[in-house]
């Protein structure tokens, strides 16, 4: 019986040696990105992100470990006479294109896979969001929220092909940061 | 860890038989109660239940196989206003609890509690989580017979994930129905 009493702190001890697996959470980070009006393939809008101007991010980033989910939120309304495949790029600085073939050739695609049938609207929920992201892109805004990374990065909303005119409304950027506390 | 756990459970039960004094005892034990989710912004509190085997093996120490299932509900989120829900985890789980005292039997009885196990969390377009899981608790038994208790606990249940972990306070209230003696 003398040694069942060393069990339970010793267990605990050795659970709390690697840091902050007790001390740690599952916390969202949001981006307003507003409203996005896209003309054309050479009309887009940079949308810049710094995390660093989220407090949130500001208080957890010395203890990020990862981000562990993903979500672009909003409307996205067609208002263009062709079928909408949107997709959202990223870029690992701070940029400011304006064409799809810019961003193309000096970034990589997030997010995509949704069809927007022309003149019509589509709300983009997070169980459907999280499900569209790239794996290269996730590493990209991991790679940018983790040092050496500086926090700063820039989306892009543009069509997958064709020609295309549309906007969305309330645009969030969701990420659930795993870090700690 | 199905194989280790298989392992365990034959070996509680080669103690169980070869001890063959009166202060062996094994009982069944459904349980059910309210899994909340500890800083976790992405998925709500939900049911949990499951069954547990509670073998007392010498006076002071009891060893218990588990089982839980948890439908954990949706993660909800107010961002510019409007609302986001994520689909809450499903959360399963098995594994060893050790207590210091005895689950069952008449009268009024406290037991501290820590535990290892195999736990998975689930949802859509999420990798799966499938990770030792730590236990730590506290029990309160109140028997009314010899054979039949109440058993209510309060758990933290956390599933390590790397450097972090995905951490739960379970509250349960369990029917313990003693086999032998």
């Amino acid at each position: 019986m003398k040694n069942l009493r060393w069990i339970l702190p010793a267990l605990l001890i050795a659970i709390a040696a690697p840091g902050c697996i007790l001390t740690s959470g599952q916390i969202l980070i949001d981006f307003d990105l507003g409203t996005i009006d896209v003309t054309s393939s050479t009309g887009l809008v940079a949308e810049q992100i710094d995390l660093n101007t989220n407090d949130d991010y500001e208080e957890h980033k010395d203890k990020l470990k990862n981000i562990v989910d993903f979500a672009v939120l909003g409307t996205i309304n067609n208002t263009g006479g062709t079928d909408l495949s949107p997709e959202v790029w990223i870029t690992a600085d701070l940029t400011n294109y304006t064409t799809d073939t810019e961003v193309k050739a000096n970034g990589i695609k997030l997010w995509g896979g949704i069809l927007v049938p022309a003149g019509t609207s589509a709300a983009v929920n997070w169980d459907t969001s999280a499900g569209l992201f790239t794996t290269a892109g996730k590493a990209m805004i991991l790679a940018q929220a983790t040092p050496p990374g500086d926090g700063n990065f820039t989306l892009y909303v543009l069509g997958a092909s064709g020609t295309y005119q549309f906007n969305v409304t309330n645009g969030v950027l969701a990420l659930v940061i795993d870090a700690g506390v | 860890m199905k194989r280790t756990f298989t392992l365990a459970v034959l070996a509680l039960a080669l103690i169980a038989g070869s001890a063959q004094a009166q202060s062996v005892g094994i009982g069944v034990q459904p349980y059910g109660g309210l899994s909340f989710p500890i800083i976790q912004d992405d998925t709500g509190s939900g049911a949990v239940y499951g069954l547990r085997v509670p073998v007392k093996v010498i006076p002071m120490l009891t060893f218990e196989p588990y089982y839980l299932t948890s439908d954990l509900g949706e993660g909800e989120v107010e961002i510019g206003g409007i609302t986001y829900e994520r689909q809450g985890f499903n959360h399963t789980g098995f594994g060893l609890n050790a207590m210091l005292g005895s689950v069952g039997g008449t009268g009024v009885h406290f037991y501290p509690f820590v535990g290892i196990g195999k736990h998975k969390l689930e949802r859509d377009d999420y990798p799966e989580i499938k990770e030792t899981a730590y236990n730590f608790g506290l029990g309160l038994g109140i028997g009314a017979t010899p054979k039949i208790s109440v058993e209510v606990r309060g758990e933290l249940n956390m599933v390590v994930t790397d450097d972090t972990s995905r951490k739960f306070a379970n509250a349960t209230v369990g029917l313990n129905y003693s086999l032998m003696p």
